[in-house]
């Protein structure tokens, strides 16, 4: 079985995005980068198909040579064999529609009997790269899954829906995109980590893939930061139970939200 | 001039909220463009769907029902395709639902337009339309502009307010689907409910969570007393799901779900950034927390500085007597 994982390298969560003015671009050094969490279910999903019946794990991504760190450590070092970054300039600042066409190309190349991704990044937190390169490449999707069992050349997905999950058959060649609740992600072991480096790793451009760097659909305008919350009003009383039942009185009578 | 569809979900019949906030709100935007606001109903009925869009402002309802009854995303896709193709809408509003999430990019792709997610402000601006979303966990907001028309636009549910504007009943014309064309490959054998008649996260006005403060499973019982008093949803922060205490389903955060209501009562939760990533666009926050130096105050517009398994139950009780 041949295997893809479309992943992205995003800023840790704990990062710091300082704005003092609107600004129509985002000052991006210093951020520490790491695997989208979500991503980290695809991988560890792939790995376990492969444990179970064989094949072949290759990690795809588009991004900058400084993607390589995390390709290897939390993918070639879990167990994907080999990896492939698209690193072209012209993808600077690419929107959904123009990095799923890329990365669909890339895709293409390869055969493979399952295209798994995260269900979003957590950077630009959009969601819909998965879905949009299963409609470039004509295949079946079946998003937000959170429990997986493939039968011969079809599969059975949970998918999280509200207030309880869809159960959908499938045929393969098709495209998952993974949710927590998926799979407990292992975590790279040092030695792991040391012979992740002798794996294959193939860096190639736009041109490579035989593709025009295609155009954003989407313009940014502006980025700005969250407006600032008032500050906290503490709600006291002789006791708990009084601060209590005084927030009961605030919370109908003034905030009127109950 | 402008004319903007709104998508409005039915599942088992059932209308989601976030439709009747969407044509509200496109009803202002197309007010002052110069456009008309229609309703797209894919399965359902028709004639009650009308009812309610037209009373929060839409003008018309285009309704395609053949196949269309339970969703999935090839027959729905192309059927929003189709609409879109034959009567042109410049901007399409689709609720960040679940199905949403998964319609939106599936007829973006189809029809080569741009798609942008979950939004919580929508302007029309310098000639264009400006969307506003929360990125980097909410820690940033950004405009986003879309080259194309039709552009497909996710509306985060509550964002908007639905306006009950007493309008009549919305013209209704069926239109085709495009269903002779679609064998689906993904199908959706059955459907589970989880949780039978709880109120969802994503959609509830008032959200009632706890974090490791509640110290064990069995002491979410005090979350789910207080949520049942406010008819509200029960949510949890990563280290409650994490430690097993409640299933994931009910997690706010950067790695679980966004939530938008009038009301979210944090209970023993410190506020890390992650989970003030999936609450923080709530309009009102409560705070509950024995440490008076944790992050959640920073963010809370009331908060109590105590031990919630004091709080807590008399806040119901209080709230039961209230509510009556
Ligand atoms: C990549 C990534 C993604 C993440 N995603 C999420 C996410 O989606 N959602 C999420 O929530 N977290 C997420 N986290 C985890 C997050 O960083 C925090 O660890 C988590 O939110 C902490 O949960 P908590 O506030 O319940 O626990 P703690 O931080 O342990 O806080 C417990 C709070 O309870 C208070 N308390 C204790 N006892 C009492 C009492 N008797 N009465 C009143 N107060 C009491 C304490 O003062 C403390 O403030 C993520 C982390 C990472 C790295």
């Amino acid at each position: 079985m041949k295997i893809a994982v479309c992943v992205k390298q995003v800023p840790d969560s704990e990062t710091r995005i300082n704005l003092a003015a609107p600004a129509a671009k985002l000052d991006q050094t210093g951020f520490t980068r790491v695997l989208n969490p979500y991503d980290a279910y695809a991988v560890e999903e792939a790995v376990r198909i492969k444990e179970a019946r064989g094949g072949e794990i290759t990690a795809i991504t588009v991004g900058p040579e400084t993607v390589k760190e995390t390709l290897k450590k939390d993918c070639l070092a879990v167990g994907c064999d080999k990896a492939i970054i698209i690193n072209d300039p012209a993808l600077a600042g690419a929107d959904e529609a123009a990095i799923a066409e890329v990365l669909a190309a890339a895709l293409k190349q390869g055969g493979y009997d399952l295209i798994l991704f995260g269900i979003k990044a957590i950077d630009d937190d959009s969601g819909q790269i998965g879905i949009l390169v299963a409609e470039k490449l004509g295949l079946p999707h079946v998003a937000t899954i959170t429990k997986l069992e493939l039968g011969e050349g079809t599969l059975t997905a949970h998918r999280e829906i509200e207030g309880g999950k869809e159960i959908v058959d499938c045929p393969l060649p098709a495209v998952l995109t993974c949710q927590k609740g998926l799979n407990e992600p292992r975590l790279p072991s040092l030695p792991n980590i040391m012979k992740a480096g002798m794996k294959p790793m193939q860096v190639v451009t736009c041109a490579d893939l035989g593709l025009t760097p295609p155009a954003s659909l989407v313009e940014i305008r502006q980025y700005s930061p969250p407006p600032a919350r008032g500050t906290c009003r503490l709600v006291t009383g002789d006791d708990a139970a009084a601060a209590a039942r005084e927030l009961a009185r605030v919370l109908n009578e003034e905030a009127k939200v109950i | 001039m402008a004319n903007i569809a709104v998508f409005i979900e039915q599942r088992d019949g059932a209308f989601k909220k976030v439709a009747w906030q969407m044509i509200s709100q496109a009803r202002k935007l197309a007010d002052a463009s110069g456009g008309e606001v229609w309703g797209v109903l894919l399965g359902g009925d028709p004639a009650a769907a009308a009812a309610l869009a037209g009373k929060h402002g839409a003008h018309r309802l285009f309704a395609a029902g053949d196949q269309l009854e339970r969703y999935d995303s090839e027959r729905y896709g192309t059927a929003l395709a189709a609409f879109c193709r034959t009567q042109k809408p410049d901007l399409v509003l689709i609720g960040a639902t679940a199905l949403g999430r998964d319609l939106g990019p599936t007829a973006a792709a189809k029809l080569g337009c741009a798609c942008i997610s979950d939004a919580i402000a929508l302007k029309f601006e310098g000639g264009a339309w400006e969307v506003r979303r929360p990125i980097y966990a909410g820690k940033c907001f950004v405009d986003v502009v879309p080259k194309t028309a039709p552009a497909i636009v996710g509306i985060r549910p509550n964002a908007f307010v639905a306006q009950d504007g007493g309008g009549a009943a919305a013209a209704v014309t069926a239109f085709d689907a495009g269903q002779a064309q679609v064998t689906p490959r993904a199908i959706v054998r059955e459907i589970v409910g989880s949780d039978g008649g709880r109120v969802e996260l994503t959609e509830a006005d008032i959200v009632v969570s706890g974090g490791r403060g509640i110290k064990g499973p069995e002491n979410y019982v005090l979350i789910e007393e207080l949520a049942a008093a406010l008819n509200a949803a029960a949510g949890a922060s990563r280290a409650v799901v994490d430690a097993g205490w409640v299933d994931y389903s009910h997690q706010v955060g950067q790695t679980g779900k966004t939530v938008g209501p009038n009301l979210y009562i944090a209970c023993g939760i410190s506020g890390a950034i992650q989970h003030l990533a999936g609450m923080s666009s709530s309009k009102c926050i409560v705070a509950i927390n024995k440490d008076p130096a944790a992050p959640i105050f920073k963010v809370a517009d009331f908060g109590v500085v105590g031990d919630l398994f004091e709080v807590l139950p008399a806040l119901t009780k209080a709230v039961k007597e209230i509510r009556g």
